[in-house]
């Protein structure tokens, strides 16, 4: 397995679209790509190849389960990992969209400064590793 | 400049945009709730705008130095949510909101603390299930001091009080998951009571309040009672008891949405029923091909089957039939849905199976009120059926049966599963110096807090007297060790009052995984087993990995 390197993250929100482009950037020292919109994602897929996918749940439009829905039909997304970031939710809710295929899901505020290491965490675990 | 003092740097000037953006962002805001009609009707687009846009906030404004905001905006969202769910909409909602928004204008004004964003801020809130707050004002400094350390080894964040003065600000502003108030008579907590009573009146969901008190008397707890009390407990505390009824309070509050599955080869009819009893809060999941019917329930595990009755080559008594075949689907109540007026008819299918007809066309609250009473009632009876009557957890083979289903999703899925066997140190000389009763306190307290300190996908299970297994889905042998470990500790610091004083109580656990490399998953149970035999052996009160049976080194 490879190191993690580059991530793709979906965000509406300006603000926090850029405070983890920071952190993932400047702390974490990988290759950002950050979307607006799940359509964008999907869009620029195919040439940022991303190791990891970060999804806001609530978008305007395509929202973060059904971006993930739609990034399942593509086979060259089988072996990314998808996190989702969402605001205090219900235990419940989180279960339910590691149901429906996020590899996990990170609670909004989250903290900058650790957010590289949880994802790194997330990628380890989904390749098995300890 | 190292990394920690950059990223500071920016996050700076990304505050001051997101200050701006706040002046702009929370004004709207109060535009858009004053201008929700004062209807009988809600207003659904409207509020639903709202709920979003505060979700927003709820998530953003932490990150950058506004925690008591965002706050604020959760449990506004989480108001304007009620209104939608509940389809309840009267004047005192729509003021509600509007206070709200008011307040988080003045946060706003008052500006966020002088340091800015604060990196280490959002710590406990990565975790994926949330810690609840609990408030405390007790007389005697000591006994709240216990509670205190008691509830927080179960995971809760306590914050303890001096003086009713400073509790009935911070319950106005900065309300806690539930308060624990002594009340005894000549005490300040019970002086509150009645103030207590009118703040319950102000929120549209009730705060949990546990009354201890050094008195029985049937006064006081009739005060308690009107003032929102649903625990009572005299002094010296049973802390597990205490805890126990906390636990009690919050899981009718947190339980799962029902899941409903249905069956129907017309896309648009099902499609239809998906959106009225998503909007009623339900899970629901569309079968259209009978013939992965039984696949999808192993998956969805339904609470309630909705199912057409006439569908081209099958029909529905016929797919019921096929479900009750099996023992593990025979509490789920099966609803047919169809144009079938003929009332023989309809009995007809079901004396052959099913529970309730529905007849097309179907009116959508017909159809919520359907569903849900027989979710409820099926929960409830599944529950009953499943869950240990002293500790509330699965029973021998419902565990069991988990540790199967978990197994095989983690070879399928490729995501390690951890199994752990946890034992009680010593219990036959906690039955036996201080009574059965006592014992089962001890067995309580280690399911509450196995469950509080575990992930809501985890199982757990009470697997005999003193023993328990917990299945960890999505954890490898290591962290679940760590887990365990965390736990262990936290268990051990437990004081439980016995016949004479005090005392405490160790656990032994084993655990075994099924992950890379070598994904084995055969006797798992049986490993985990050794390994807790190894752990008693080497003295009791540690958690023992089993080797991982393959290639790991």
């Amino acid at each position: 397995m490879s190191e993690l390197e580059r991530v793709m993250h979906i965000e509406d929100d300006p603000s926090i679209r850029e405070v983890a482009r920071i952190a993932l950037e400047v702390v974490g020292g990988f290759i950002v790509k950050s979307c607006s919109s799940g359509q964008e994602g999907l869009d620029a897929l195919k040439q940022f190849t991303p190791d990891l996918i970060l999804l806001d749940v609530m978008m305007p439009g395509m929202d973060g389960p059904q971006t993930l829905a739609h990034l399942r039909t593509l086979p060259e997304t089988d072996n990314i990992p998808v996190v989702f970031m969402t605001a205090k939710v219900q235990p419940s809710e989180v279960a339910e969209y590691q149901r429906l295929g996020a590899a996990m899901v990170i609670t909004k505020p989250f903290d900058p400064m650790t957010l590289p290491d949880q994802i790194r965490a997330i990628w380890r675990d989904w390749h098995g590793q300890d | 400049m190292d990394k920690t003092e950059l990223l500071r740097s920016q996050l700076l000037v990304l505050a001051e945009s997101f200050r701006q953006r706040l002046e702009t962002d929370i004004p709207a805001l109060s535009d858009l709730a004053r201008s929700l009609p004062a209807t009988t009707e809600a207003p659904i687009e409207p509020l639903r705008l709202l709920r979003d846009s505060l979700h927003k906030l709820a998530g953003s404004a932490g990150t950058f130095g506004y925690p008591t905001l965002g706050n604020k905006a959760r449990e506004l969202e989480q108001t304007a949510r009620q209104c939608l769910d509940q389809r309840s909409w009267d004047d005192a909602c729509r003021q509600r909101l509007i206070d709200g928004i008011d307040e988080l204008k003045t946060m706003q004004k008052a500006g966020h603390s002088a340091q800015g964003p604060n990196p280490q801020m959002a710590q406990a809130s990565v975790q994926p299930s949330s810690a609840l707050r609990i408030f405390i004002l007790d007389d005697d400094p000591q006994s709240a001091l216990r509670v205190a350390q008691t509830l927080e080894s179960f995971g809760y964040v306590v914050v303890t009080f001096a003086t009713a003065a400073k509790l009935t600000p911070a319950l106005e502003h900065d309300r806690p998951d539930a308060l624990v108030l002594d009340v005894s008579p000549g005490t300040a907590g019970h002086g509150l009571l009645e103030s207590i009573q009118r703040l319950q009146a102000t929120w549209n969901q009730p705060l949990p309040l546990i009354a201890v008190s050094d008195q029985e008397s049937f006064d006081i707890q009739l005060s308690a009672v009107r003032a929102g009390a649903q625990g009572f407990f005299i002094k010296p505390l049973d802390l597990a008891a205490l805890e126990n009824r906390l636990e009690r309070c919050f899981n009718s509050f947190q339980s799962e949405p029902f899941r409903v599955l249905v069956v129907d080869d017309d896309i648009d009819l099902a499609q239809r029923f998906e959106a009225v009893l998503s909007s009623a809060d339900m899970r629901v999941e569309t079968v259209s091909d009978p013939r992965l019917l039984l696949q999808h329930m192993d998956v969805f595990m339904p609470d309630v089957i909705l199912m057409d009755v006439n569908m081209p080559d099958y029909s529905g008594p016929e797919l019921a039939q096929m479900i009750r075949m099996n023992d593990n689907w025979l509490r789920v109540p099966i609803v047919y849905l169809s144009a079938e007026t003929d009332v023989a008819r309809q009995m007809a299918a079901l004396l052959k199976a099913g529970d309730d007809f529905i007849t097309k066309p179907i009116s959508d609250s017909v159809l919520i009120t359907t569903v849900y009473s027989r979710a409820q009632r099926a929960r409830l009876v599944s529950q009953a059926l499943a869950r240990d009557s002293l500790t509330g957890l699965l029973k021998h083979a419902d565990i069991k049966e988990q540790v199967e289903l978990e197994i095989e999703r983690a070879r399928r899925t490729k995501l390690p599963v951890s199994i752990a066997m946890i034992d009680i140190d010593h219990f036959k000389q906690v039955n036996d110096s201080h009574g059965h009763g006592v014992g089962d306190n001890v067995i309580r307290a280690l399911a509450n807090l196995l469950r509080q300190r575990l992930r809501k996908g985890d199982r757990l299970g009470r697997y005999g007297g003193e023993e328990f297994v917990a299945v960890l889905p999505n954890c490898n042998a290591e962290d679940a060790k760590t887990i365990l470990d965390d736990i262990r500790a936290a268990f051990n610091a437990l004081y439980f009052s016995g016949s004479n004083g005090a005392f405490q109580c160790s656990f032994s656990a084993g655990v075994s995984a099924c992950q890379a490399l070598g994904w084995e998953a055969s006797g798992l149970l049986e490993r985990a087993d050794a390994s807790l035999y190894q752990a008693k052996a080497q003295g009791r009160n540690r958690i023992v990995l089993a080797d991982s049976g393959s290639d790991i080194p």
